[in-house]
């Protein structure tokens, strides 16, 4: 069929958790990309009798585009030779494009594969702002999603010079102009100070912990992440600040991740792939989990979010800002290794990896996410991730609902991992929850919306985005997710009978906060100083 | 069309070599360019005086731009191997339509990249340690120019970025670093630097495996001809954060084919006893940029097939090894044909061809169909990558000037071959 404006979605099963509807048969109705309360009666019908209708899917933290994400791309060339993506067969609009898969697929076939599992938003999740310009043109290749991405803070020589002066509000005025002049969507820190030590390559090339000094004494990741959550809400941005700790994916890093939320306790923070940051033992000496401590600190404190970040087994991509944990990852792995220093901002580190279920790091780190779903009491504020590429792909997101949804299927699987570490483990006392569909609902699409402010998505209220996903049951989980039945995007039927039919392009989320002008003047003379790209030609604004 | 602006327009970014400089005031006289401030001679070349040739030659007669379109899709859409190549000053939004034009003519595509490939596969192979050029300039307190002497091709790469500048690790500029130039062969490092290290060309992957070999512990001697070398890796070492800087781009003497991954061998070895990033210098005309836009909408950075319908790669088959063997038959050549490599403009000579960019209708090998339009930068707006892979906006200084959009252009082609479905 062609795309109607009006469409009335009719006999399918509702979960709709933003408004209390876990199960229902009902009606959903769409005119003019929007979700209404009702329609003429003789509007175009979608029966799908049987079938289950959601929200469209939100990703809320993925690495799909940017220049960190390219890297990764040009180093996988073995990876895209093994997995091809034809152009597909569209019924009409822009024209298809081929592309290449692997664990870091080429933009046009990232889009493609996002609206097959049913997701119509995505969040990239690091973004240099020196390179804004690539990931919002990257963005601008990728279809059928809409996207925005998060802006790399707290490594930045400028913040760390202005919390040094303790200038506070000048940090939050500069914030708020590069969020503004990247069109970025949020604020990320990742490994506060750590990465700044790493670029300075003195004899301390990482922090070990929330005081240490970065540079000035005054400076520690504890007041950098003060310091940007402190200006994340009080710009009254719709997603907080997004951070990845201190130490990821160190044995007993378990005391820090829980140091990083004490130390913002009472303000909106969300942490992100919890999994990397939940692991307790001691570097050196051994590995356990940690996950309880840390799920426990979480379900406690209504003003935290988290996503899982949960590992696969399989191949996978590391990639992120954090440069000396992949410089550690490429010295024990042996791998390649790509380690890009961006001036005056960031690091960039990628390493290609695979998770097996016989090593007992692996087994660990899968065991460890899924103890963290598990004991999650609230799932408004556990989002369902891999921090695809880097625990694994988004299209490993089916099988991962399974393991949430299926015990009987987890522990089976947990039969055949690595027991070595998993002493201590939730997991191997029996954790016998299993994931309804309306709390999938909540992980994959209502829970990242609301945690992302944006209203328009998650739900199927009467203005609501009209981004609707159709699956057809079935006991294997893994099946049901991998493979939507119908998607409709933005009030457009994407997805048809299971086949991809209409690639338009996706909407770019971004903030505009306001603030004080005046420190551009101060900004200027930083980049006047020492920068290599004139101030007039950073960012991405149009 | 409005006039062209009068004036000057600041902050504008320089193609003439991959330093990609966008420090340059451009002063507009009477639709000219009068001057370009700050641009060094290979820049101010690189502007001219802003004029461009505006024809459209179809068969070597004048002909409308609606015919030009029209033939073009044609011979394009009529041939069993087309192949579209990337050549310089187009920005990368043209790049990215033609990577379309590309995957519609289930054709090859390839760029300038072609030139660069040692360094570019090694770094598949192995990855990579490096670094933007304005970390260099914060952190570096020892530059190694591995025989290269970045003032003959990239001439304001030391004032900008590895030697000169202030830095924030580097108060002192030129005096809190120190340079050092190995000289390979005939291709020298810089003259003023403050030590140098001679090796015959004929020892330079001895060399650099010796070098590596230090830093892992794993050495060895340190008699003749190579203790120059161990000596200054020590001194590497010692440093705290190392610039070792060597051209991607061939040179007059081939290099051998093993020196780009024994450059990054090193690069990476240093990262343990110290900071180290490895520097290769690209040329200009956003060749950079092609790189990046190939890998994103295709996963692969140059030598792309779209034959099986799906891109493949093709490392060791580009553009100028398929001219050369006759496996294409038709081609798009999209930029500025004076930057194609020799042994592509050769092979161009002896098949149909389209020209799309600055100074089409004189290329050497007659295009069926030319069409000339603006530069990237001088004459028109978007995205160009400086060769550290730091996307910069172009600030066209001559754009409403009576010059033919490349962008407009390519895009007229592109969706008159999607629309022949």
């Amino acid at each position: 069929m062609t795309t109607p404006s009006r469409l009335r979605i009719t006999g399918g099963t509702v979960y709709d958790p933003a408004h209390g509807v876990d199960g229902v048969v009902r009606e959903v109705c769409i005119e003019g990309g929007r979700i209404v309360a009702e329609l003429p009666a003789g509007a175009p019908r979608l029966d799908v009798r049987g079938m289950v209708v959601m929200p469209g899917g939100v990703d809320i933290h993925a690495h799909v585009a940017g220049s960190s994400v390219n890297h990764a791309r040009r180093l996988l060339p073995e990876e895209h030779t093994a997995d091809p993506v034809p152009a597909p067969r569209l019924a009409d609009g822009l024209p298809p494009r081929s592309g290449t898969g692997g664990t870091v697929p080429s933009t046009f076939a990232t889009g493609y594969r996002y609206a097959g599992l049913g997701y119509t938003t995505a969040m990239e999740a690091a973004v240099a702002p020196l390179a804004a310009r690539q990931a919002h043109a990257e963005l601008d290749d990728t279809p059928l999603i809409d996207a925005g991405f998060f802006v790399l803070l707290g490594n930045d020589d400028y913040l760390l010079r202005q919390i040094a002066a303790g200038e506070t509000a000048r940090a939050r005025d500069y914030a708020a102009w590069l969020l503004g002049v990247t069109r970025a969507y949020a604020i990320k820190i990742v490994n506060p100070g750590g990465v700044a030590l790493w670029k300075g390559g003195g004899g301390t090339r990482n922090v070990s912990g929330l005081d240490d000094a970065v540079g000035s004494s005054a400076v520690t990741p504890r007041k950098i992440l003060e310091t940007l959550a402190g200006a994340a809400n009080a710009l009254a941005l719709p997603h907080p600040v997004h951070i990845h700790c201190n130490n990821l994916g160190q044995a007993g890093n378990v005391a820090t991740t829980l140091e990083s939320m004490r130390a913002l306790s009472g303000q909106r923070a969300h942490f992100t792939h919890l999994q990397f940051h939940s692991y307790g033992g001691e570097r050196g000496k051994g590995w356990k989990s940690g996950a309880r401590d840390v799920i426990e600190y979480v379900n406690g404190h209504p003003e935290l979010s988290v996503d899982v970040g949960q590992v696969m087994f399989g191949p996978a991509t590391t990639v992120t800002a954090d440069g000396p944990v992949e410089h550690l990852l490429y010295a024990s792995s042996g791998r390649k290794w790509v380690n890009v220093d961006t001036e005056l901002e960031t690091g960039c580190g990628i390493v290609p990896y695979t998770y097996r279920e016989k090593a007992a790091v692996a087994a660990l780190q899968w065991a460890v996410g899924l103890e963290l779903f598990l004991l999650a009491k609230d799932p408004w504020r556990v989002v369902l991730s891999t921090d695809h590429p880097n625990g694994g792909t988004f299209l490993s997101y089916p099988e991962l609902i399974r393991l949430l949804m299926d015990r009987a299927y987890r522990d089976e699987r947990l039969k055949g991992v690595n027991q070595k570490l998993l002493a201590g483990s939730a997991l191997l006392d029996g954790l016998t929850r299993e994931y309804t569909l309306g709390e999938i609902a909540i992980v994959t699409r209502a829970g990242p919306a609301r945690l992302l402010g944006l209203s328009h998505k998650g739900h199927l209220a009467p203005g609501a985005d009209a981004d609707v996903t159709v699956y057809a049951p079935d006991a294997d989980r893994a099946k049901m997710f991998a493979a939507a039945r119908y998607v409709i995007k933005a009030g457009a039927i994407v997805v048809e009978e299971g086949q991809l039919r209409r690639a338009p392009a996706g909407a770019r989320l971004a903030v505009h906060p306001d603030y004080d002008t005046a420190v551009t003047k101060d900004v200027k003379r930083f980049f006047d100083d020492y920068a290599t790209v004139a101030f007039e030609n950073y960012g991405a604004e149009r | 069309m409005s006039p062209p602006p009068a004036g000057a327009v600041e902050h504008v970014t320089c193609l003439g070599c991959g330093c990609a400089c966008d420090d340059i005031t451009v002063v507009v006289q009477r639709g000219r360019v009068a001057e370009a401030q700050r641009a060094c001679a290979l820049g101010a070349a690189w502007f001219g005086d802003g004029r461009v040739p505006d024809e459209i030659r179809i068969r070597g007669r004048a002909g409308t731009l609606e015919r030009a379109i029209a033939e073009a899709a044609k011979l394009l859409s009529d041939a069993e191997r087309p192949l579209v190549y990337l050549a310089g000053d187009v920005s990368c939004e043209v790049q990215r339509d033609a990577v379309a034009i590309a995957d519609r003519l289930r054709g090859a595509i390839d760029s300038l990249a072609g030139t660069a490939a040692p360094g570019l596969l090694a770094a598949q192979r192995r990855g990579r340690a490096g670094a933007t050029l304005g970390e260099l300039r914060q952190r570096a307190d020892l530059v190694v120019f591995w025989g290269v002497d970045p003032g003959a091709r990239y001439p304001r790469y030391g004032a900008r970025y590895a030697v000169d500048p202030v830095g924030l690790a580097a108060p002192g500029g030129r005096k809190s670093r120190r340079v050092i130039a190995v000289d390979v062969g005939d291709a020298r490092g810089p003259a003023d630097a403050d030590g140098r290290v001679t090796i015959p060309a004929a020892a330079e992957l001895d060399a650099l495996g010796v070098m590596r070999a230090t830093v892992q512990g794993r050495f060895i001697r340190t008699d003749a001809p190579l203790g120059e070398v161990v000596a200054l890796v020590h001194d590497m070492t010692r440093a705290r954060y190392v610039a070792l800087v060597a051209d991607a781009e061939p040179g007059p003497t081939p290099s051998d084919p093993d020196r780009a991954e024994a450059l990054i061998a090193l690069a990476q070895a240093l990262n343990g006893p110290t900071r180290c990033a490895l520097s290769t210098l690209r040329g200009g005309g956003n060749r950079s940029g092609a790189d990046a836009v190939l890998t994103w909408q295709t996963g692969f950075p140059f030598a792309v097939d779209f034959g099986r319908g799906y891109p493949t790669y093709r490392p060791h088959a580009g553009a100028a090894e398929r001219l050369a063997v006759r496996d294409v038959d038709a081609a798009l050549v999209i930029g500025a044909p004076a930057t194609l490599p020799a042994a592509v403009a050769e092979g161009l000579a002896g098949i149909a061809t389209v020209a799309i960019g600055p100074r089409a209708s004189t290329a050497a090998w007659k295009p069926v169909v030319a069409v000339d339009t603006g530069v990237a930068g001088i004459h028109e707006g978007g995205t160009a990558f400086r060769m550290d892979d730091v996307p910069l906006p172009l600030r066209p200084a001559l754009e409403g000037a009576d010059v033919r959009s490349a962008a407009a252009t390519v895009r007229g082609l592109r969706e008159r071959l999607e629309g022949d479905a």
